[in-house]
């Protein structure tokens, strides 16, 4: 595993890895792939992948009614920044 | 000081356990935010004027709720989590976000952004994680009760480190809405408590049915508190052989071994189960493959345009880059990798799909051991509480670190309740015990519980004096 294939994957998730980063990720991903084979060590043939611990009904319909509303006040309380009731961001359409 | 103890306090509960936490604060670094009081909304609750301490990942309305994250270090919830509050509704009142590893992706709570939290048994020592400041304020006899959540071992492993009981419901058993999640498929509400009848009663408490959580459960919610009576005869204990087996500190597997003597004394019956060694220790990479995968993707909604803290940028996707590059540790940064690294085309079938069919056979294998045994049973942890700073970083491909410290995650993977409590003290800290039961059966897990620690004599341990 290089550095650059390494900060491809952390350009996938929308950051920048430093120099200092990926020297140390460089380095635990030798142990992380020793551990990695483990796995193969386990013969998965036929066997389905397991998603979620239980197949249990779980889903439901409820009426077509609103429900859990938030207000335009609390959807933007968080928000960085608001301008007359929106989020702001720099310009998307150039 | 246990459930019923603070509640014959009344309103002066929530002051005492306030000022406790402020004066141990200094040294124990476990707490984000103070919560002022809100006052009691059911005094005949069963929780009433209960003080509680909830992890920071818990979203608190208009309490800001960080996840222990430079991220999302200004962010006010506007609404409760349904853990919350069921808290409020029985009485309970919420006088402390606790600290925690960030996201919730760790065992140590060394990553906190606010720094480490200190284990009261030793200062110099870890609480565990991820949720270990709620763990630290039960062990330091600030509060009775403290929410956490569990992933892997993350209230049980604490529990384990601090002396307390650390308890982990079913999977659905306990509403995850508005708890910020880590992985989907893993995570659990979980809690501490000082002994086991305040966790079956506080499991009475939080949960049930939501429909705001999709993967919350219909099944029946019971009296548990009342239903602890047990009979020795009658209750049958599978000791997991692969982690003594794995064990180096033979301090801990003594400790473990007499427990293990003294229940077949008293008429209890125990059976030696041996799993597959390989499947054992394929338990870790499973986890760290599914659990970071799944962690990836759900904090892709962590940018800086919504909610957050938003760094500078000439375009949105400056702005997510930056935000992001500036607002997570270098650790989560490695786990996120790690996740995506997974995911990638040429990766996903010989990785992330071979992980989840490991997953399979690995809840097969243990759901089939408790057909014939009521509790599995081992040590939950091979070491006592590691130094904060530990000079010499554990081989990480050893049985010891793969079985011993990370077997826990089986619970996880098939969504059994777990139980950690305390078995004895090594070197004067406190060491645990782990149960699991079969899914929905935390009658049958507190009963064992409540067994084992009427045998060892451990409850309701507070350490103040550090």
């Amino acid at each position: 595993m290089d550095k650059k294939e390494l900060q491809k994957y952390a350009h996938n998730l929308m950051f920048e890895l430093s120099n200092e980063e990926l020297e140390a990720l460089e380095g635990d991903f030798d142990v992380l792939k020793a551990q990695l084979d483990l796995l193969n060590k386990v013969d998965t043939t036929n066997v389905e992948p397991m998603v979620y611990p239980f197949v249990l009904e779980t889903t439901y319909l409820r009426p077509d009614e609103a429900d859990h509303l938030l207000t335009q006040e609390e959807a933007l309380a968080n928000a960085p920044q608001v301008k007359q009731g929106h989020f702001v961001v720099p310009k998307v359409v150039k | 000081m246990n459930i019923q103890e603070s509640k014959n306090l009344g309103g002066a509960a929530f002051k005492n356990s306030y000022e406790k936490a402020q004066k141990y604060n200094e040294k124990l670094n476990a707490i984000v935010t103070f919560v002022e009081d809100e006052g009691c909304q059911n005094q005949q609750g069963l929780l009433a004027n209960v003080p509680v301490a909830v992890k920071d990942n818990f979203s608190t309305k208009g309490v800001k709720t960080t996840a222990c994250s430079n991220i999302l270090a200004n962010y006010q919830p506007v609404f409760d989590a349904t853990a919350i509050k069921k808290l409020k509704e029985a009485g309970a009142k919420i006088f402390a976000k606790a600290s925690m590893d960030e996201l919730a992706m760790g065992g140590t709570n060394l990553t906190a952004n606010i720094g480490p939290c200190h284990n009261p048994y030793d200062l110099k020592r870890i609480s565990g994680g991820s949720s270990g400041g709620s763990a630290v304020l039960v062990a330091s006899g600030v509060t009775p009760l403290a929410l956490g959540s569990d992933t892997g071992d993350s209230v049980r492993k604490p529990a384990a480190y601090c002396g307390i009981v650390g308890t982990k419901p079913s999977y659905g058993r306990i509403s995850r809405y508005g708890v910020i999640p880590y992985a989907s498929s893993l995570d659990h509400v979980a809690y501490f408590t000082g002994n086991v009848y305040d966790a079956a009663l506080a499991l009475e408490v939080l949960a049930g049915r939501d429909d705001l959580d999709m993967t919350s459960s219909y099944e029946p919610v019971l009296n548990y508190s009342q239903l602890l009576d047990y009979d020795f005869s009658k209750l049958s204990f599978g000791v997991i052989d692969n982690v003594i087996e794995a064990m180096s500190n033979q301090k801990i597997k003594e400790t473990f071994l007499k427990l293990i003597h003294d229940l077949e004394a008293k008429g209890a019956k125990v059976k030696h189960i041996h799993f597959d060694n390989d499947l054992l220790k394929a338990l870790f990479p499973t986890y760290f493959i599914i659990a970071n995968a799944e962690a990836s993707a759900n904090h892709s909604n962590l940018d800086g345009v919504r909610f957050g803290v938003r760094e500078k940028g000439d375009s949105m996707e400056e702005i997510m880059i930056n935000s992001r590059t500036k607002g997570f540790s270098s650790f989560i940064k490695k786990r996120f990798v790690v996740g995506s690294y997974s995911l990638f085309e040429e990766n996903q079938e010989r990785l992330f799909r071979k992980a989840q069919k490991v997953r399979r056979l690995v809840c097969e294998s243990f759901n089939e051991s408790l057909k014939d045994v009521d509790v599995l049973i081992a040590p939950a942890s091979g070491q006592v509480a590691p130094l904060i700073q530990n000079e010499e970083k554990q081989d990480e491909l050893t049985d010891e670190y793969l079985i011993c410290e990370n077997y826990m995650v089986f619970a996880n993977f098939a969504g059994l309740p777990s139980i950690t409590l305390p078995m004895g003290f090594v070197d004067d800290l406190p060491v645990g015990v782990n149960l699991s039961a079969k899914a929905f059966d935390e009658v049958t897990m507190f009963r064992c519980a409540k067994a084992l620690e009427d045998v060892t004599g451990l409850k309701d341990l507070v350490k103040e004096d550090f």
